[in-house]
């Protein structure tokens, strides 16, 4: 089925118009047992109305396998039961990978405030009202067509000069100062400390200065202290002896080892013992290790650079962080911005990774619409650039052509769309409303854990459970 | 507190079992690691955990422990009540019920306590169907527990018993699970006998609702001999029939050996779809997690066949997601070698983490033997792919034995030809 995903805002025709029906047609699936969970047959005669293609099956996985079966799909009607939030849940998976991207509309007896939270959370278009209403079948339809009506606009050629000298993206006022840092301090053997939000790049940042350091034909060998087990750390990192402890099935080498010559990128340095740290400490002032099970002095002339998320100053001052590794670490301190503060640096990273996962999934992609482009800038990026390069990734393997769309976002970046039920779309949120949607917001960022959304939200986490029982949540 | 050191305040225990799962159910990610680089290595261990949130959910854990206990205490007064009445047949059912309650929450050991139990006293009974229902369920759990000879034995002698007192029902069942022990141990032509000769029951008009399962036994063991396009039509079949019983559990069980079938034949999409599909029929089903989970994990490998490791990490996380939050932590082990995996096909040396964690939980499983020989095997795969030949020999030698030992023929071979491949 061919037809133009770029078409402008239909404007809403009579259902009995006279003159051709010029909308793009949307193909909808509706799912749910036919005279059980209402009326089908309404549901069909007022989605041809809209110039929407209907069809029917009869529960989840048959659905599936008709949304499977070729061709893209526009929108699902799915008729939940008493277990609807879990429902919801299936869904979002089910129509995962679907040719069309399509969205899901729930159709639900009594849908609670806490239903329609969670849709909202897992980018749910609609939840209506079973019975189903025309106007509210029709306003889905709409809205729909709305979000398809977006305009292209040409991504940037990212700066190659920068690229080729640092392996780094941006223009940005606050990475110029990160540039001329890492000039200043990359010719030297200097220790350095980089410091940053999770995901702002700061073992692209290391890996830069090593490749324009005195050691750049050396070895760049990179240790997360954070994702090693506490108990392998240390054989990680100064080797082991075979036998040394269960599972030294050989003789190994460390990390410190493997980088003489060259550089070692000791990441999330703060998530380690304080044992460890001291013996951190002898090897970065002696340039000596041990290795586990051993008794060899082993000479290492490796240069060290440390990278952490957290407040260092604040982990010494509760004792969790040797103060002499501290300031043995930071002779050189960069601090990275998080995307948010990096302006127009947004767009040239994600024409960057545009490019890089493009070319790796053999695709050509050219442009992102206006709508994609405005949620990205509208989101609070928590995981920085990491956060960018990962929903990147995702759409370009799921877009279909040189034009990376709303749809192929995720979710959590298109998820404000969603209306309540009985409450026209644009209309503003009453304070409750927004309360209650805030508080479920919360709460699916912990997991459903009262006390440690009590504690973001500050309050009290029998406040916070009186609250949920009156919005429903 | 981290999930690792949580768990190293608590002895191991059986009463405590529970709390284990609790204690991992109700964990969560650091909000600092999630975006962090570690958020990539993250295992259940470096989640977090909460007092609080432990004291909250514990009222929870207290009513399935009760739930279960009560479930058992049933079972047992209910099987004295039935010897009372003068229904030795009935008691065993009893029992076997008891022994099917600690098999759905993964207690394989106890549940083979209480097979013992209902095998001595189905022995002594001149009715002998009680006996190979006990026979099977036994046979059942010792191939669970990766005891092929032992689960052979059994299968054999409830075979034989079927026969001589015309249950067909029973002798069905023993030639499937006869097909299933030789296929673990590489028999490919003694499990499609065994197989064939319970359809040929099955259709003889004795026992047409498990014709569907052995159609899927043997599409399946065409797929593991290396033969996806035999496998076809059996998969065909063994659906109809599944969906004409309203089958979910089977239905999951079909369409996902036909991924793997059609992955195999090299149509990824047919896979996937297939896969997509599974799910949905496993949602249906109240034992559904466990499944969900292998159902997950078999779309990851399709993705990492594919080279797609961003698709592939997300099926593993949410399948991690469904066994952590449905108490299925026996599945965690296969779900970090597969992370593990992944890591190792894209060169990531840190990917050793979630081998290690793999290997720390496949200690505390009941069966952990065959699991832990399923994790060297994958840490040999991983070392080998990152130039570590002899570390990936010794993990490969810790799997071929522990394999050798318990009889897994098929899983054995697999070893040896790594091995070899590593000498040559």
């Amino acid at each position: 089925m061919s037809r133009s995903r770029a078409a402008p805002p239909a404007s809403v025709a009579s259902p009995h118009s006279a003159e051709p029906d010029r909308r793009p047609a949307l193909r909808v699936l509706a799912v749910g047992a036919e005279g059980s969970s209402g009326p089908w047959h309404q549901l069909r005669q007022w989605a041809s109305d809209e110039a929407a293609e209907f069809e029917l099956a009869p529960d989840l996985p048959r659905a599936v396998r008709r949304l499977s079966a070729g061709g893209r799909w526009d929108l699902v009607f799915a008729a939940l039961s008493d277990r609807a939030e879990e429902e919801l849940a299936w869904w979002t998976d089910a129509l995962r990978g679907v040719d069309g991207s399509p969205r899901l509309v729930a159709l639900v007896p009594k849908p609670s405030m806490g239903l329609v939270l969670r849709a909202e959370n897992l980018g749910v278009l609609d939840v209506l009202t079973l019975p189903a209403r025309r106007e509210d079948v029709v306003r889905s339809l709409h809205r729909l067509r709305a979000v398809a009506a977006e305009t292209a606009v040409s991504l940037p050629q990212p700066d190659g000069e920068t690229l080729r000298q640092y392996a780094l993206v941006g223009e940005s006022p606050s990475m110029l100062e990160v540039y001329k840092l890492m000039a200043r301090v990359a010719p030297s053997t200097a220790t350095v400390l980089i410091q940053g939000e999770s995901g702002t790049g700061k073992e692209v940042v290391a890996r830069a200065i090593h490749l324009n350091g005195p050691r750049a034909s050396g070895p760049f060998v990179a240790v997360n202290c954070a994702a090693i087990p506490e108990n392998l750390l240390e054989s990680e990192l100064f080797g082991h002896e075979k036998g040394a402890f269960t599972g030294a099935v050989t003789r190994k080498m460390g990390r410190f080892e493997l980088a003489v010559g060259g550089t070692l990128f000791l990441d999330e340095i703060a998530d380690m013992s304080l044992a460890l740290q001291a013996k951190i400490l002898r090897a970065v002032q002696e340039h000596e290790v041990e290795r586990v099970g051993g008794g060899e002095t082993i000479p290492v002339d490796v240069r060290v650079i440390a990278a952490t998320n957290r407040d260092l100053k604040a982990a010494i001052a509760q004792s969790r962080f040797r103060e002499d590794l501290y300031y043995r670490l930071a002779v050189v301190t960069i601090q990275l911005p998080r995307l948010t503060e990096r302006g127009d640096d947004l767009l040239l990273l994600t024409a960057f990774f545009v490019g890089h996962f493009a070319e790796r999934y053999g695709k050509r992609i050219n442009a992102i619409s206006d709508r994609a482009l405005e949620a990205m800038r509208a989101h609070r990026w928590v995981g920085n650039v990491r956060e960018l390069r990962n929903v990147i990734e995702r759409a370009v393997i799921v877009a279909g052509d040189s034009t990376l769309r709303l749809e192929h976002l995720p979710e959590e970046l298109r998820s404000e769309e969603v209306a309540l039920p009985g409450r026209p779309v644009g209309g503003l949120a009453t304070l409750a409303e927004s309360e209650a949607r805030h508080i479920a917001r919360v709460l699916a960022h912990t997991g459903g854990q009262i006390g440690a959304a009590a504690e973001i939200l500050g309050i009290h986490r029998n406040t916070l459970t009186r609250k949920m029982r009156e919005y429903g949540l | 507190m981290k999930v690792e050191q949580a768990l190293r305040l608590l002895p191991e225990l059986d009463a405590l079992t529970p709390l284990r799962a609790l204690l991992m159910a109700t964990s969560r990610p650091d909000d600092r690691v999630v975006w962090a680089r570690a958020g990539e290595y993250l295992t259940v261990g470096k989640r977090e955990v909460t007092a609080a949130e432990l004291r909250r959910q514990m009222a929870q854990t207290y009513t399935r422990i009760t739930e279960h206990l009560s479930g058992l205490y049933a079972a047992y007064v209910e099987a004295v009540e039935r010897l009372e009445a003068g229904a030795p047949g009935a008691a065993v059912a009893a029992l076997l019920a008891a022994a099917h309650l600690e098999e759905r929450v993964g207690r394989l050991s106890a549940a083979g306590r209480w097979v013992e139990v209902a095998q001595r006293l189905a022995e002594g009974l001149q009715d002998r169907r009680p006996e190979v229902d006990a026979l099977i369920a036994g046979a059942r759990i010792h191939l669970a527990l990766g005891r092929y000879e032992e689960g052979a034995r059994c299968y054999q002698r409830a075979l034989v018993l079927a026969e001589a007192e015309f249950d067909q029902a029973g002798a069905i069942r023993a030639c499937r699970g006869l097909g299933a022990v030789a296929t673990e141990r590489g028999e490919w032509a003694g499990a499609e006998a065994w197989y064939r000769r319970a359809l040929r029951l099955a259709e003889s008009g004795n026992g047409p609702g498990l014709a569907a399962g052995i159609h899927h036994a043997l599409g399946e063991l065409a797929s593991r001999r290396g033969d996806p396009s035999g496998a076809v039509e059996h998969l065909r079949q063994a659906r109809e029939g599944f969906e004409r019983e309203g089958d979910a559990a089977g239905m999951a069980d079909a369409l996902s050996t036909q991924g793997r079938v059609d992955a195999e034949l090299g149509r990824g999409a047919a896979a996937a779809a297939a896969y997509r599909e599974a799910l949905a029929w496993a949602r249906r089903d109240a034992d559904g997690p466990g499944r969900e989970v292998a159902i997950h994990l078999r779309l990851a490998e399709l993705h990492l066949e594919g080279g797609r490791f961003l698709e592939a990490e997300e099926e593993i996380r949410r399948a991690e997601d469904v066994a952590i939050a449905s108490d299925q932590a026996p599945r965690l082990a296969a779900i970090y070698a597969l992370l593990g995996r992944s890591r190792g096909l894209q060169g990531d040396e840190t990917g050793f983490v979630f081998f290690e964690q793999a290997i720390e939980l496949a200690r505390t499983l009941d069966g952990s033997q065959l699991a832990l020989a399923e994790v060297y095997t994958e840490y040999g795969a991983f070392k080998q792919r990152l130039h570590h030949p002899e570390e990936a020999r010794a993990y490969l030698e810790r799997a071929g034995e522990i394999f050798e030992a318990l009889g897994g023929k098929a899983a054995l071979d697999r070893v040896r030809a790594d091995l070899h491949r590593l000498s040559a």
